[in-house]
């Protein structure tokens, strides 16, 4: 009585439709493709943390000339790459009630400093009731000069009349002026941190004069 | 002659999918890796042992202020404390109560700064804004603590910069500027005077 047809619309629904090649089960794959995924999953996700802490991209930064501060790092604001860094290092940083911290790591003409050269901090700074500035190594660590003081303020900064000033940095001791850094140090980044600044508030931070950087001698 | 071709078509069809399912698993590798990554980076900061809370604990009892050791190359007491300024750190816990901190320190500059027990600042003034004539009289309160406080205030609360927290735990500390060495003794006895007591609750 039953014909045999190829297809016989009466029974076609109850065999099971052919299972498109992308989702057939394929047996002994599972466990490998989950450990592809976790081991691309661990060694992008913990290296680039790893990456982004140790090197905390620089959101919020406010740059001028050479000179770079980060207002908001050490805030319960800052974003949270800044904070994991911040918390690794232990840091104290300087409130916005307090002052600003401005880090140089290189010249005006672009090259990273160098503890071997010296250098040549000419003009002035943003305005601030107060201002120190202080020779750190790479890891923000203060420079052993074996000079009998650490740094240089602005009331004792020697000044032209026009109130622009130029300091000697340099591991010699020099005339006027002069920051003493050390040669033999892990790199050099400047520090220059103003006391009681409008900048903390972000109120005219158009044309604010800066300190240039100009490179000497190196050994 | 027909089977080679289909034989071919199938193949091809196979390496393909292979292709797919392998940019499926690099997708979804790159998907938890991104999710690890947002994981790890927020969770660094509860993770820290040695933050400048903890540090603080070196120099001396809680509850009142310590003079920090001077700056120097190699033998910083906590890092990036500026050389040129004298310390001096308070560690608190508003659990034991609010806490008042007074200070009259000498010019030409001081500040004051309260961080959490994770070292972030969550308050700061210096001596132009402190709004005392150049004195320190700060309240630092958790919200449960004003409120009851409110009820009975006690005298010259108003005149008090009060700093409600949510944070029990924290320190508190004071820079002043040295940069007459003349003068450093008077700065030394400013700090020495400082307190950083406990409120008395009745």
């Amino acid at each position: 009585m039953t014909v045999a047809f190829d297809r016989n619309p009466e029974t076609d629904g109850l065999a099971p439709d052919r299972v498109p090649a992308i989702l057939r089960h394929r047996r002994g794959h599972m466990w490998l493709s989950l450990a592809v995924i976790l081991a691309i999953g661990l060694v992008t996700g913990l290296g680039s943390a790893y990456l982004a802490v140790d090197n905390a991209p620089a959101f919020d930064t406010l740059e001028l000339g050479v000179w770079q501060a980060r207002p908001l790092q050490g805030t319960t604001e800052a974003d949270p790459y800044s904070a994991a860094t911040h918390a690794r290092t232990g840091r104290v940083p300087l409130a916005s009630g307090e002052g600003l911290i401005f880090l140089a790591r290189s010249d005006s003409a672009g090259a990273t400093l160098s503890p071997a050269c010296d250098y040549l901090l000419e003009g002035q700074a943003a305005p601030a009731r107060l201002w120190t500035l202080t020779a750190l190594d790479a890891g923000l660590r203060l420079s052993d000069t074996g000079a009998e003081r650490s740094g240089l303020h602005s009331r004792q900064v020697l000044r032209r009349p026009d109130g622009s000033f130029a300091v000697h940095v340099a591991a010699r001791a020099r005339a006027g002026n002069w920051l003493p850094s050390a040669r033999d140090a892990d790199g050099l980044v400047l520090a220059l941190r103003l006391y009681d600044t409008p900048l903390t508030t972000g109120t005219g931070v158009a044309n604010v004069p800066m300190p240039e950087i100009t490179r000497g001698d190196c050994r | 002659m027909s089977a080679p071709g289909s034989m071919m078509k199938r193949l091809r069809g196979i390496e393909r999918l292979d292709v797919a399912r392998g940019f499926a698993l690099v997708l979804a590798g790159l998907f938890l890796g991104g999710i690890i990554h947002v994981a790890v980076v927020m969770s660094v900061p509860h993770f820290v042992p040695v933050t400048a809370y903890a540090r603080a604990a070196a120099f001396g009892p809680d509850g009142v202020f310590n003079r920090l050791p001077d700056s120097r190359p190699g033998a910083e007491p906590l890092p990036m404390l500026d050389p040129m300024m004298l310390h001096a750190a308070c560690r608190f816990d508003l659990d034991d109560g609010p806490l008042k901190i007074a200070a009259a320190l000498p010019p030409p500059f001081w500040s004051f700064a309260l961080f959490n027990a994770r070292g972030e600042a969550i308050y700061s003034l210096n001596d132009r804004t402190s709004g005392n004539d150049g004195m320190l009289d700060v309240l630092v309160i958790t919200t449960e603590q004003l409120s009851v406080l409110r009820e009975d205030p006690p005298p010259g609360l108003e005149d008090l910069i009060v700093i409600e927290t949510a944070e029990t735990l924290g320190y508190a500390l004071l820079r002043s500027f040295d940069g007459d060495p003349m003068r450093r003794d008077i700065k030394e006895a400013a700090l020495a005077e400082a307190s950083c007591r406990t409120l008395d609750q009745e």
